[in-house]
Protein backbone atom coordinates (compact mmCIF):
# COMPACT_ATOMS: atom_id res chain seq x y z
CA UNK A 1 0.00 0.00 0.00
CA UNK A 2 1.33 3.84 -0.85
CA UNK A 3 -0.71 6.54 0.65
CA UNK A 4 -0.80 10.09 2.03
CA UNK A 5 -3.23 9.33 5.24
CA UNK A 6 -4.06 12.24 8.09
CA UNK A 7 -5.13 8.72 10.26
CA UNK A 8 -3.22 7.41 12.92
CA UNK A 9 -1.06 5.01 11.52
CA UNK A 10 -0.67 1.55 12.84
CA UNK A 11 2.38 -0.14 12.66
CA UNK A 12 1.15 -3.29 13.61
CA UNK A 13 -1.91 -3.66 11.37
CA UNK A 14 0.38 -2.43 8.36
CA UNK A 15 3.03 -5.35 9.51
CA UNK A 16 0.63 -8.43 9.32
CA UNK A 17 -1.03 -7.21 6.07
CA UNK A 18 2.29 -7.12 4.47
CA UNK A 19 3.23 -10.39 5.62
CA UNK A 20 3.60 -13.03 2.64
CA UNK A 21 4.65 -17.24 3.16
CA UNK A 22 7.86 -16.67 1.07
CA UNK A 23 9.14 -13.29 3.36
CA UNK A 24 11.41 -13.82 6.30
CA UNK A 25 11.96 -10.76 6.83
CA UNK A 26 9.99 -7.41 6.99
CA UNK A 27 12.46 -4.52 8.07
CA UNK A 28 10.05 -1.80 8.79
CA UNK A 29 11.25 2.29 9.63
CA UNK A 30 8.95 4.01 11.72
CA UNK A 31 9.53 7.85 11.53
CA UNK A 32 8.75 9.65 14.68
CA UNK A 33 8.15 12.97 15.85
CA UNK A 34 11.00 13.92 17.99
CA UNK A 35 11.05 16.75 20.86
CA UNK A 36 14.28 18.92 19.05
CA UNK A 37 14.23 21.35 21.62
CA UNK A 38 10.43 22.37 22.55
CA UNK A 39 8.51 21.13 19.97
CA UNK A 40 5.38 20.82 20.79
CA UNK A 41 3.86 19.52 17.51
CA UNK A 42 4.45 19.69 14.00
CA UNK A 43 2.27 20.34 10.83
CA UNK A 44 2.96 18.21 7.56
CA UNK A 45 1.61 19.18 4.44
CA UNK A 46 1.54 17.37 0.89
CA UNK A 47 0.94 17.89 -2.94
CA UNK A 48 -1.10 14.76 -2.69
CA UNK A 49 -0.89 13.88 -5.97
CA UNK A 50 2.11 14.07 -6.80
CA UNK A 51 3.24 13.02 -3.76
CA UNK A 52 1.57 9.46 -4.11
CA UNK A 53 2.85 9.06 -7.87
CA UNK A 54 6.28 9.84 -6.26
CA UNK A 55 6.27 7.03 -3.95
CA UNK A 56 5.16 4.40 -6.35
CA UNK A 57 7.60 5.25 -8.24
CA UNK A 58 10.16 5.02 -5.29
CA UNK A 59 8.33 1.99 -4.49
CA UNK A 60 9.11 1.03 -8.11
CA UNK A 61 12.19 1.73 -7.83
CA UNK A 62 13.18 -0.35 -5.14
CA UNK A 63 11.22 -3.48 -5.93
CA UNK A 64 13.75 -3.21 -9.35
CA UNK A 65 16.87 -2.54 -7.76
CA UNK A 66 16.63 -5.23 -4.62
CA UNK A 67 15.88 -8.69 -4.67
CA UNK A 68 12.55 -8.12 -2.29
CA UNK A 69 8.90 -8.69 -2.53
CA UNK A 70 7.28 -5.88 -0.92
CA UNK A 71 6.94 -1.57 -0.28
CA UNK A 72 4.33 -0.40 1.54
CA UNK A 73 4.82 3.03 2.54
CA UNK A 74 2.33 5.42 4.82
CA UNK A 75 3.20 9.14 4.83
CA UNK A 76 1.14 11.04 7.90
CA UNK A 77 0.24 14.95 7.29
CA UNK A 78 -2.05 17.04 9.64
CA UNK A 79 -1.44 18.29 13.10
CA UNK A 80 1.18 15.60 14.94
CA UNK A 81 2.52 15.40 18.70
CA UNK A 82 5.61 14.57 20.07
CA UNK A 83 5.86 10.93 19.55
CA UNK A 84 3.51 10.38 16.61
CA UNK A 85 4.04 8.38 13.64
CA UNK A 86 5.03 10.32 10.69
CA UNK A 87 5.97 7.77 8.08
CA UNK A 88 6.02 3.88 8.36
CA UNK A 89 7.55 1.90 5.52
CA UNK A 90 7.64 -2.03 5.23
CA UNK A 91 10.05 -3.80 2.94
CA UNK A 92 9.45 -7.57 3.13
CA UNK A 93 11.69 -9.83 1.66
CA UNK A 94 13.37 -13.64 1.92
CA UNK A 95 16.12 -12.18 3.38
CA UNK A 96 16.84 -9.16 5.93
CA UNK A 97 20.35 -7.83 3.93
CA UNK A 98 18.14 -6.82 1.05
CA UNK A 99 15.08 -5.42 3.02
CA UNK A 100 17.57 -3.50 5.26
CA UNK A 101 18.96 -1.77 2.12
CA UNK A 102 15.96 -1.38 -0.21
CA UNK A 103 14.59 0.36 3.27
CA UNK A 104 17.36 2.93 3.37
CA UNK A 105 16.90 3.43 -0.36
CA UNK A 106 13.48 4.34 -0.15
CA UNK A 107 13.50 6.80 2.66
CA UNK A 108 16.59 8.83 1.37
CA UNK A 109 14.78 8.99 -1.62
CA UNK A 110 11.62 9.89 -0.11
CA UNK A 111 13.45 12.79 1.96
CA UNK A 112 14.84 13.94 -1.25
CA UNK A 113 11.70 13.89 -3.77
CA UNK A 114 8.43 13.49 -2.24
CA UNK A 115 6.53 16.93 -2.04
CA UNK A 116 5.86 17.01 1.91
CA UNK A 117 6.94 19.69 4.20
CA UNK A 118 6.82 20.04 8.04
CA UNK A 119 6.53 22.85 10.33
CA UNK A 120 7.51 22.99 13.98
CA UNK A 121 5.44 24.75 16.57
CA UNK A 122 7.62 26.03 19.69
CA UNK A 123 6.03 27.33 22.77
CA UNK A 124 7.17 30.52 21.67
CA UNK A 125 7.54 30.62 18.03
CA UNK A 126 7.06 28.29 14.75
CA UNK A 127 9.54 27.65 11.70
CA UNK A 128 9.63 25.44 8.25
CA UNK A 129 12.04 22.74 8.49
CA UNK A 130 14.68 23.72 5.68
CA UNK A 131 13.95 21.17 2.72
CA UNK A 132 16.11 19.03 0.53
CA UNK A 133 17.09 20.71 -2.64
CA UNK A 134 16.42 17.15 -4.62
CA UNK A 135 14.79 17.09 -8.27
CA UNK A 136 11.48 15.59 -8.42
CA UNK A 137 10.34 14.20 -11.47
CA UNK B 1 -7.59 31.97 -19.36
CA UNK B 2 -7.30 30.81 -16.24
CA UNK B 3 -4.54 28.90 -14.56
CA UNK B 4 -4.89 27.38 -11.19
CA UNK B 5 -1.77 28.14 -8.59
CA UNK B 6 -0.58 25.99 -5.90
CA UNK B 7 1.52 27.12 -3.39
CA UNK B 8 3.19 24.57 -0.43
CA UNK B 9 4.57 25.65 2.57
CA UNK B 10 6.04 28.94 2.99
CA UNK B 11 4.95 29.85 -0.15
CA UNK B 12 1.33 29.02 0.55
CA UNK B 13 1.45 31.34 3.99
CA UNK B 14 2.44 33.92 1.07
CA UNK B 15 0.70 33.24 -2.00
CA UNK B 16 -2.45 31.48 -0.77
CA UNK B 17 -3.03 27.78 -1.13
CA UNK B 18 -5.31 27.55 -4.04
CA UNK B 19 -5.50 30.37 -6.13
CA UNK B 20 -6.52 31.16 -9.95
CA UNK B 21 -5.12 33.79 -11.59
CA UNK B 22 -5.83 35.65 -14.84
CA UNK B 23 -3.68 35.35 -17.82
CA UNK B 24 -3.49 36.38 -21.68
CA UNK B 25 -4.54 33.50 -23.99
CA UNK B 26 -0.92 32.14 -25.27
CA UNK B 27 0.70 33.18 -21.74
CA UNK B 28 4.06 31.30 -20.73
CA UNK B 29 5.11 30.68 -17.33
CA UNK B 30 7.15 33.65 -17.07
CA UNK B 31 4.21 35.87 -17.21
CA UNK B 32 2.58 33.33 -14.65
CA UNK B 33 5.06 34.05 -12.62
CA UNK B 34 5.17 37.59 -13.28
CA UNK B 35 1.56 37.37 -11.70
CA UNK B 36 2.82 35.81 -8.58
CA UNK B 37 5.38 37.58 -7.90
CA UNK B 38 2.85 40.78 -7.65
CA UNK B 39 0.45 38.83 -5.67
CA UNK B 40 3.79 38.20 -3.32
CA UNK B 41 3.90 41.86 -2.61
CA UNK B 42 6.55 42.44 0.09
CA UNK B 43 7.30 39.04 0.62
CA UNK B 44 8.00 38.27 -2.78
CA UNK B 45 12.18 38.50 -2.26
CA UNK B 46 11.99 34.77 -0.40
CA UNK B 47 10.70 33.28 -3.85
CA UNK B 48 12.19 35.87 -6.74
CA UNK B 49 15.39 37.79 -6.62
CA UNK B 50 16.05 41.42 -7.12
CA UNK B 51 15.68 41.01 -10.80
CA UNK B 52 12.37 38.87 -10.87
CA UNK B 53 14.11 35.74 -11.84
CA UNK B 54 13.11 32.57 -9.20
CA UNK B 55 15.23 31.66 -6.36
CA UNK B 56 17.74 28.56 -7.26
CA UNK B 57 16.13 26.63 -4.61
CA UNK B 58 12.20 27.07 -5.49
CA UNK B 59 10.65 24.26 -7.08
CA UNK B 60 7.95 24.36 -10.38
CA UNK B 61 5.50 22.05 -11.82
CA UNK B 62 2.81 22.55 -14.21
CA UNK B 63 0.64 19.92 -14.31
CA UNK B 64 2.42 17.96 -12.42
CA UNK B 65 5.76 17.92 -14.08
CA UNK B 66 8.48 19.70 -13.29
CA UNK B 67 9.79 23.00 -15.30
CA UNK B 68 13.10 23.43 -16.58
CA UNK B 69 14.80 26.93 -15.66
CA UNK B 70 15.09 26.99 -19.19
CA UNK B 71 11.72 26.54 -20.37
CA UNK B 72 9.95 29.71 -18.18
CA UNK B 73 10.06 31.73 -21.82
CA UNK B 74 8.85 29.40 -23.71
CA UNK B 75 6.52 26.51 -22.28
CA UNK B 76 2.96 28.41 -23.52
CA UNK B 77 0.23 27.53 -20.29
CA UNK B 78 -3.11 26.54 -21.22
CA UNK B 79 -6.56 27.58 -19.74
CA UNK B 80 -7.29 25.30 -17.12
CA UNK B 81 -3.48 24.08 -16.28
CA UNK B 82 -2.47 23.70 -12.55
CA UNK B 83 1.28 25.14 -11.67
CA UNK B 84 2.81 24.21 -8.62
CA UNK B 85 5.31 26.50 -6.67
CA UNK B 86 7.15 24.99 -3.64
CA UNK B 87 10.41 25.20 -1.42
CA UNK B 88 12.70 22.01 -1.33
CA UNK B 89 10.87 19.38 0.39
CA UNK B 90 11.19 18.05 3.83
CA UNK B 91 9.07 15.03 4.09
CA UNK B 92 10.07 11.87 5.89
Amino acid sequence: MISITRDVIDAGAMIEAAKRPGMGALVTFCGAVRDDGGIERIELEAYEEVAVRELEKIRDEAMREFPIESVDIVHRIGSLFVGETILLVIVGAGHRKEAFAASEFIIDRLKQTVPIWKKEFYRDGERWVPGEAGGQG
Amino acid sequence: MKVRVKAFARFREILGSDLSIDLPDGAVMATALSALRDIAGDESGIIFDEDGALRAHVILMRNGKRVKRSDLDTLVLADGDEVAIFPPVAGG
